[in-house]
């Protein structure tokens, strides 16, 4: 297995049943030493029992995987010794301080006193949680806590950090916070797999991301690789009543034209910074009345629904949902 | 931390590299057995610090049973006098009753510590725990160590205040009945982490407990002998470490006893001993799935 040693992760066809529903169906991918990967897709794609499998607490029903070269099936132990997991739901004792949570981390992964004393307040620092360092933890926010675990999970300074669904549950600025730890781990060269049902938070952290879907990898690749595939950016143009057949045909000269009703015109095209004031000069000229434009350019989530004819967002209540539940309990 | 690139290529999984890295130490640590066991056995202890209700809980229950139990039945055996004082092996039944009441307080306390276990997965430090290279054995002994520590401390409590009402049984006795309180108190921390880790929810924890506890206690001779008990329940006592904990700190103490004592100290390291290795191969599974 050559490739294990090049690679931080590995993954070769990995399968996990749970009785009938089998949430993983074959997941391969290659994280490279240094990168921010993600696992983008809806709730109950198969991310965290992937992630489950990576880090050795699940038992793989097929397949194989190396983390820092490492067999997840034969060697779970030295997996573990050079990965750092930052969960989906808190694992904290809740009523020791964040300097006790920290040592005692360290204690049970064999960091020496010296060295955990020392990185322990340097990575509270980092997190910006050395002031709350002597409070017990349920008094911390949920976004300290998340920031607190990111710290905790770099104690023994591992190979890959993975992180399932970092930001979930947390307000827009603590979401920012968390962001703000990831890019400082990226520029620090640490090797991140983190899981999101958050296109933003994919689109703007990862390097490479592979989007899954009912247990399968259905693309990969960067977040501008996978933004390519839909076919351009979406315009819309409102003009008064009068011009809307005037607009049409001068929009139809750009692309495929859309009536949405009430005087909204829908394009879809290349380039849309350029395009927009091209269209206005031109529908002056003509005499037609803008009301609004505007524009917006393809995101991964209409990659998503390129690839699947559903909206990440949609969350529906069908059989997804209990295999989430199955992960979240093992999890 | 910005070692990390240069040293990627040498992180392999191959053997001969394994030599090279460890010389290089760049972040890859071997935890052994005896610092994880520590640290889980301080964190017990530090918890306790932080639960002061905790404390509280352990104390008043046993002095419910002590007071509300002891004196009134003493109170009514006094009355029978000496047929009462017979069925005690010559002993005042709020004597029969001391060591009892320790044991007692200590073996509950140790049951509680599953409790902790619940909680620790209810809350995810359970995976926390497990996701890390430290061997099982280790994190779920150390954690029981800790616990029945926690609970040793309470029943050196529940032992001074008992020795206010019933008489002190001399600083050898008081040592002696600690330890065999010691024992017990392992015997049901394993049992309360076992019965934890079979468990889902609190509800159905305690409930467990309390259907295993309750008979514990009271066929444990803590309260009544168990000589006129019938045979079938004669011989649950014989596998209850409650009982031989009794039995001996008993002996001890006032030199009444109903085992030969040495039997006692085998009986209750076998029980304690069996109850631990449950355990330990229970939490040493290695995937949760």
């Amino acid at each position: 297995m050559s490739s294990a040693n090049e690679y931080a992760i590995v993954a070769l066809g990995l399968r996990k049943r749970f009785g009938e529903l089998e949430a993983v169906r074959g997941v391969s991918f290659k994280v490279r030493y240094g990168e921010v990967y993600g696992f983008l897709g809806p709730n109950g794609a198969g991310k965290s029992t992937t992630v489950g499998m990576l880090i050795t607490l699940i038992k793989p029903t097929g397949g194989e995987a190396f983390v820092a070269g490492y067999s997840v099936v034969r060697e779970p132990v030295e997996v573990r010794r050079r990965i750092g997991v930052v969960f989906q739901d808190p694992t904290v004792d809740r009523d020791l301080t964040a300097i006790h949570n920290m040592l005692l981390h360290a204690r049970i992964h064999g960091v020496p006193s010296r060295i955990a004393e020392e990185r322990a307040w340097e990575l509270l620092e980092m997190v910006g949680l050395e002031e709350h360092a002597y409070r017990p933890l349920r008094d911390y926010s949920g976004g300290m806590i998340r920031r607190f675990e990111i710290a905790r999970s770099l104690l023994t300074n591992p190979r890959v950090v993975f992180m399932d669904e970092p930001t979930i549950g947390l307000d827009p600025h603590a979401r920012t916070g968390v962001w703000d730890v990831i890019r400082e781990l990226k520029r620090r060269g640490v090797t991140v797999f983190l899981t999101t049902h958050y296109m933003d938070e994919a689109d703007k952290l990862c390097d490479r991301l592979a989007i899954i879907d009912h247990g399968r990898i259905i693309a990969e690749g960067t977040p501008s690789q996978l933004k390519s595939k839909v076919a351009g950016d979406t315009l819309y143009v409102r003009v008064e009543d009068g011009g809307v057949a005037r607009l049409k045909r001068l929009l139809a000269r750009y692309g495929e034209v859309k009536d949405a009703g009430n005087g909204l015109l829908v394009l879809v095209a290349n380039d849309a910074p350029r395009l927009l004031p091209e269209i206005i000069s031109e529908a002056q000229r003509e005499g037609v009345r803008i009301l609004e434009t505007r524009y917006t350019r393809p995101s991964l989530d209409d990659v998503f629904l390129l690839l699947t004819g559903r909206r990440l967002r949609d969350e529906g209540g069908d059989w997804r949902f209990w295999g989430r539940r199955v992960a979240r309990r093992l999890l | 931390m910005g070692e990390k690139g240069s040293t990627q290529t040498l992180i392999g999984g191959s053997e001969a590299d394994k030599p090279r890295l460890k010389a290089l130490g760049v972040g890859v640590y071997d935890p052994g057995f005896a610092r994880p066991l520590a640290a889980m056995m301080h964190r017990q202890l530090l918890r306790f610090r932080y639960a002061r209700s905790r404390l509280v809980n352990a104390i008043l229950f046993p002095l419910v049973w002590l007071i509300f139990f002891g004196l009134g039945w003493s109170a009514a055996f006094n009355m029978a006098g000496g047929l009462a004082r017979r069925l005690f092996g010559g002993l005042e039944y709020l004597e029969f009753l001391a060591p009892g009441i320790v044991a007692m307080s200590v073996f509950t306390g140790g049951f509680g510590s599953g409790l902790g276990v619940i909680w620790d997965r209810e809350f995810g430090y359970l995976k926390e725990v497990l996701v890390s290279p430290a061997p099982r054995p280790a994190l779920i002994l150390g954690r029981i160590l800790g616990d029945s520590l926690v609970a040793l401390f309470q029943g050196f409590v529940m032992a001074l205040l008992v020795s206010l009402v019933a008489g002190f049984p001399g600083p050898v006795g008081f040592v002696l009945e600690l330890i065999a309180a010691y024992m017990a108190a392992l015997a049901s921390s394993s049992l309360g982490t076992l019965i934890a880790l079979k468990m889902r929810s609190p509800e159905g924890f305690h409930m467990v407990v309390n259907l295993i506890m309750m008979p514990m206690l009271f066929i444990s001779g803590a309260f009544y002998p168990v000589t006129p008990l019938p045979s079938w329940l004669k011989a649950l006592a014989y596998i209850n470490p409650l009982y031989y904990a009794v039995d001996l700190s008993r002996g001890l103490v006032y030199g009444v006893h109903n085992t030969p004592l040495l039997l006692d100290a085998i009986g209750l390291a076998a029980v304690t001993a069996a109850s631990l290795a449950l355990v330990v191969k229970e939490f040493s599974r290695i995937y949760i799935a």
